[in-house]
């Protein structure tokens, strides 16, 4: 295997890396970039949601796209989400709301509520459940991270 | 995760000369090809990025035929207009394709490519007669989408050659077409067994030209030729659809697998069948109502 | 209700959150990774099959490659096990399950491990294997170890059960199956482990049981065990399934025979394979009752499937056998419970630890039973169930805590009527099902059963909390600092608690068992007592005044002059002198005499119970087989809540994993010959498959546990499944006998 070099800017940083082509973006994030929020639960098969980052404002599964593939692009990840030491609605509502067990999966629910609620402000419980129906929780039953959400979307439209 | 080397490819051109020259595969959203290359079972040494190719993603009317280029992810045919108004079945099958994630990532060309008997855009294309571009250095060829699918993860792809895009006819007539998909659980479900309908009504309000087709039924998606025979020249009650539903078991051969029996997929072909079928005909007469 | 609690049941926050929605909690695959060797895992391909030859010349040629570590370079014990010391660290002459481990490869990278696993070569020749425990007992069956396949068989009988269904106006018998679960918790198993110069081991784990892995350690490696430190990271989910010591054993022996720190993670499939699962049995039950509805005996042959190792099962047998009857007076028993070898992956603890498997038969046959009478379910449960004062099966009197089990049939009957109000969606049919549950706390009798916990004034007047089991997730420190605070008159942010490490904490005992807040509430109560004690020595030495001239009050100490001095002068001024202000305490489970006779039929019955009952709505699409779980109210009795957050939370997570149970989850063999050892197969509930939880929390005091707490661990998901079960049946009039249940089972035949 070549290594490659990637350039990529990671929670507004501009990141570059020289590693081997068949490491993912979660192993990248994690081994060589030591933001390790990012977790891995499923054996990177992308069942489970737990390396959910945001990139190029998409939530997608970092275990399932090649670190050859973030080249140019920009990632997002729960390291990043406190902006000037203030924490995100979204990881104030988690802990509020009783939404963290384990959290094992918190990072990768954090982030995928957070790209629904970019593009949805206010979304119904159906598209809560749908946003978070790739995020495995084993501890919760879901019930307070959907509640977590939607508590954040409330603060968010209050602080509008 | 097995080794192999990486390029990434910017243009069509560059996508094409970097598989000529490598011998590898390409890789996209990687919701499929990764899974496999994590579990080491991928057939490539070399895996050539075509992710950043934009020449490749889209979605566009030409005259009467809608193109869908290969690089379109499920999100993108989710949220395009022209597709819903156009191939609503599609969107309805890439709105149950694995959690927002896939969505965000998996493209409709990889579906095509990953031939999986199960997969979800695969049934609605069949019955839209979708053509399936294929492109490789020095050449291009468009061949039924069911002639793509050769067997279970198995397309006639050339060493060299990828999927460029996917194309139809926009329905001439008034059309209902539907999507159904049954799973083991709501969220991220794989198909035990999956349907797409299409319902053409002529002039005089009967079926012209009705496709059925369904998904992890049989090695490939397959078309039921019995189900559309029986629907043919018919108009709408209830009673056809429900002969047509019933005919589709002479067009599918299911496997016991670890999703469900072959027994239980037979019920299910018929049952998700006629539903598609009623959802169908309901559309066209709020259709003429509208 | 004692009205005067100050952090006990307020809505306090746990702490350890904050760094989990940041990134930052570490769990041991975030330890730092600078100089850490990785291990990798040879694993059988077999599930029986004899070791031939191992061959490593090759793999310990590849290059990155440190050690390669077979059964022969185990320096001390070949094997450990909990309960019977069965399972080896690494095979030797045979493997017994798929996924066994066989050889450990160490190297400096994850792409040498892997080129090392693969270059490991060993020559297996296979044998035949089953994996059914009924006919694993045959008598040519394939052995999985050489005692022969019966691991523990438990036979108890009270009054006479022939003469009792021969008494019965209906009898009525069936068989059901339930599936082997994953614990499937978010954080595969990890472990990492660091030769220091000194000689010794310090060792991270995600583990349920630090200090019995520092045993286990000690062991095969012919340590002492002050030797071996063993200390817990931050951990991602357990349920049972981290206690075992497999993964520790072997990080711990890479490091030892490189001199190095090595970490091991599992990886889905590996943790599938190689860490223990919920039983699957089968259960075959005999119930004879009244015209009237009067359960009169019940037989019951219950076989268990504990796969290749012991791990719990024997243990876990025994809790199943106690629960048989679930929650209800029958004259007539007679249990006969087979603990069996197979060659699958091992079972051990989960979450209910056999109640679970008890109550899907039960609760299943009390609803079959008033359909045969044609009776109401609910009225039949209230008939039969279980009263203060019941003499259990075990022969232990059951105590005042049965008084929440026409409570808790109240709360049921209201809910299922305002369920039943909801009409299904088009195409639908709908069912109301209730189950009760019944789950004991505490590890039994005759088993050491205590928690011994620490509380030390830190130089700011903050209080360190030293908790001697880990908390899993669960919020286990919340609750004991909630605890603590009240306790000592403390606002909560006050103390603060320090996670396990063997070589400072005291061994608080295993984290399981329903037991935890009750046990290290007690203990960190009296720990408070000794804490204050210490403290008003101390300053009556300081004072210059008697020491029965002071009290303590909310965190200061009062003198004769009504003068209040905050903790924190004396914190400091100890510190400065050198005074540790410490103390420790251990409360024990209490085994009342007039419960718990001397004289006991089975091995460790349980004196403490909890109730709950839960109502559950399913809609059925009667031609596809699909259930979906609409609603479910879940009633428990809790005992005072400590946190409602926090006891919620272990509700609905537990309701989560029992619709699992009933609906979605099984580790099944395939055609193929292999395991489903993924979440590809293995389907775990998503935030779309939840129904809306309402949980109604009875808080009725346990006299014995601190400021009234029960156990909320495991209950919650005991009558989850059976419930579901039953709604099925209302809906479709199709019962269930298997769990998951089978769309197909349901679904109506074609042109029905």
């Amino acid at each position: 295997m070549k290594p490659i070099t990637v350039t990529l800017t990671v929670n507004g940083q501009t990141r570059t890396i020289t590693t081997l082509p068949n490491k993912t973006l979660l192993y990248a994030l994690r081994e060589d970039l030591g933001l390790t929020g990012v977790k891995d639960a499923c054996g990177g098969e992308g069942e489970c949601g737990a390396c959910t980052v945001i990139l190029d404002g998409e939530a997608v599964n970092a275990c399932l796209v090649l670190i050859g593939q973030a080249d140019g692009r920009s990632v997002e990840t729960i390291e990043g989400l406190a902006q000037d030491g203030e924490l995100h609605p979204l990881q104030c509502a988690f802990v509020e709301t009783g939404a963290v067990q384990c959290g094992f999966c918190t990072p990768g629910a954090i982030l995928a509520a957070k790209a629904l609620l970019d593009r949805d402000p206010s979304p119904t419980d159906d598209a809560i459940r749908e946003a978070l129906s790739g995020n495995l929780c084993r501890c919760t039953g879901y019930s307070k991270m959907i509640a977590a959400v939607r508590r954040a979307a409330e603060e968010m439209s209050h602080a509008r | 995760m097995q080794e192999f080397d990486f390029y990434a490819a910017n243009t069509l051109d560059e996508l094409l000369r970097l598989l000529a020259q490598s011998g590898g595969r390409v890789i996209a959203g990687g919701t499929d090809v990764l899974v496999q290359a994590q579990r080491g079972v991928f057939p490539a040494s070399v895996l050539v990025d075509a992710s950043r190719v934009r020449e490749l993603r889209f979605i566009g009317q030409d005259g009467e035929t809608i193109r869908i280029g290969a690089l379109t992810t499920y999100a993108d045919i989710l949220a395009s207009p022209l597709l819903r108004e156009t191939a609503p079945a599609l969107v309805m099958a890439a709105a149950t394709v694995g959690a927002p994630q896939t969505r965000a990532r998996g493209t409709l060309g990889g579906n095509i490519a990953n031939a999986s008997p199960a997969g979800d855009t695969l049934p609605p294309l069949l019955t839209l007669d979708a053509t399936v571009r294929l492109v490789k250095r020095g050449g291009e060829r468009v061949l039924p989408l069911a002639e793509v699918l050769c067997g279970p993860r198995q397309t006639c792809l050339e060493p060299g050659e990828i999927i460029h895009s996917v194309a139809f006819r926009r329905p001439s007539q008034p059309t209902g077409a539907a999507f159904l998909k049954l799973g083991n659980r709501q969220g991220m479900a794989i198909a035990v067994v999956n349907v797409a309908v299409s319902l053409p009504l002529d002039d005089d309000g009967r079926i012209a030209g009705a496709r059925v087709a369904l998904g992890a039924v049989a090695p490939t998606p397959v078309r039921s030729p019995r189900a559309e025979a029986v629907l043919y020249g018919q108009s709408l009650n209830d009673d056809v659809l429900e002969r047509a539903a019933q005919a589709v078991l002479y067009d599918i051969a299911p496997i016991t697998d670890v999703r469900g029996s072959a027994d239980y997929r037979r019920k299910a072909a018929v049952r998700l069948t006629a539903r598609a079928l009623r959802l169908a005909a309901q559309q066209i007469r709020e259709g003429a109502q509208a | 209700m004692p009205a005067e609690l100050k952090t006990v049941g307020k809505a306090e926050l746990r702490k350890d959150a904050w760094d989990k929605v940041t990134g930052r909690a570490a769990y041991v695959d975030d330890l730092p990774r600078e100089g850490v060797l990785v291990g990798a895992v040879v694993r059988s391909p077999h599930h029986h099959a004899r070791i031939v030859a191992i061959e490593t010349a090759a793999a310990r040629n590849v290059p990155g490659v440190v050690a390669v570590l077979t059964a022969a370079d185990v320096p001390g014990s070949k094997t450990f096990g909990p309960l019977v010391q069965d399972q080896p660290a690494l095979a030797f002459d045979v493997v017994r399950h798929m996924g066994e481990p066989v050889a450990l490869v160490i190297a400096q990278s994850k792409e040498a491990a892997r080129h090392g696993v693969a270059a490991v070569q060993v020559t297996y020749e296979p044998l035949p294997a089953v994996h059914d425990p009924v006919a694993a007992l045959e008598p040519d069956a394939p052995r999985v170890h050489s005692g022969g396949n019966l691991l523990t068989r438990y036979e108890i009988s009270e009054g006479d059960v022939a003469t009792g269904l021969a008494a019965a106006d209906v009898v009525i018998e069936a068989t059901f199956t339930v599936p082997r679960i994953s614990p499937a918790y978010m954080e595969p198993e990890s472990s990492m482990a660091r030769w220091n110069d000194d000689g010794t081991l310090t060792v991270w784990v995600s583990s349920q049981k630090p200090f019995e892995d520092r045993h286990a350690i000690a062991g095969v490696l012919g340590l002492p065990e002050d030797a071996v430190q063993v200390c817990s990271a931050v951990i991602g989910g357990a349920f049972g399934g981290k206690e075992d010591s497999g993964l520790p054993v072997l990080a711990a022996l890479g490091a030892w025979a490189t001199r190095g720190t090595v970490r091991l993670i599992n990886n889905r499939h590996e943790s599938f394979l190689a860490h223990p699962k919920r039983h699957p049995a089968r259960l075959h039950y005999t119930l004879g009752a009244t015209r009237e509805g009067e359960l009169i005996a019940l037989k019951a042959v219950v076989h268990l499937d504990t796969g290749a190792y012991a791990s719990y099962g024997p243990a876990v047998g025994g809790l199943l056998t106690e629960m048989l009857a679930g929650a209800y007076r029958i004259p007539h028993v007679q249990v006969e419970t087979n603990v069996v070898y197979t060659h699958s992956p091992f079972s051990g603890a989960m979450r209910g630890f056999g109640s679970p498997q008890a109550h899907f038969a039960i609760e299943s046959m009390m609803d079959m039973l008033a359909h045969e009478l044609s009776l109401d379910p609910l009225e039949l449960r209230r008939k039969n169930a279980l009263r203060p004062g019941d003499r259990l099966l075990t022969r232990v009197t059951l105590d005042r805590t049965a008084e929440s089990l026409p409570l808790i049939l109240d709360h049921l009957a209201a809910a299922r009527a305002r369920l039943a109000q909801k009409p299904p969606a088009p195409g639908r049919v709908a069912g109301v099902g209730i189950a009760l549950g019944m789950q004991s706390m505490g590890l039994g009798y005759r088993v050491p059963d205590d928690s011994t916990n620490r509380l030390a004034l830190a130089p700011d007047g903050s209080v360190l909390l030293y908790i001697g089991s880990p908390d899993l997730g669960q919020g286990l420190a919340t609750a004991a600092e909630q605890i603590a605070a009240e306790a000592l008159g403390l606002p909560y942010d006050a103390v603060r608690t320090v996670d396990v490490d063997t070589s400072v904490s005291p061994n608080g005992g295993v984290t399981c068992a329903s037991r935890m807040t009750y046990l290290i509430g007690n203990s960190v109560m009296l720990a408070a007592q000794g804490l204050i004690a210490a403290l008003l020595d101390y300053a009556a030495r300081t004072l210059n005044v008697p020491r029965d001239a002071l009290r303590y009050e909310a965190g200061a100490v009062i003198t004769a002059a009504g003068e209040r001095v905050a903790l924190g002068e004396f914190a400091s001024r100890a510190a400065d002198e050198g005074v540790p202000l410490v103390a420790e305490a251990t409360f024990s489970f209490p085994y009342p005499e007039e419960t718990t006779p001397k004289h006991l039929p089975i091995g460790m019955p349980h004196v403490m119970l909890v109730f709950g009952g839960q109502a559950v709505r399913v809609e059925v699409d009667p031609e596809l087989g699909t259930v979906t779980v609409t609603d479910v109210v879940a009633v428990h009795d809790v005992g005072q809540v400590v946190n409602r957050a926090g006891v919620e939370g272990q509700i609905e997570g537990a309701v989560a994993m029992g619709i699992g149970y009933a609906l979605y989850e099984s580790m099944r063999l395939k055609a193929d010959g292999q395991w489903v050892d993924s979440f590809t197969e293995y389907l775990l509930p998503t935030a779309e498959d939840m129904p809306q939880i309402e949980s109604v929390i009875l808080e009725i005091p346990e006299a014995s546990g601190p400021y009234g707490v029960k156990g909320v661990g495991e209950m919650g998901l005991v009558p989850t499944a059976p419930a579901i079960a039953n709604a099925v049946f209302q809906a479709t009039g199709v019962r269930a006998q298997a769990i998951p249940i089978a769309p197909e089972v349901i679904a109506r035949p074609l042109g029905g």
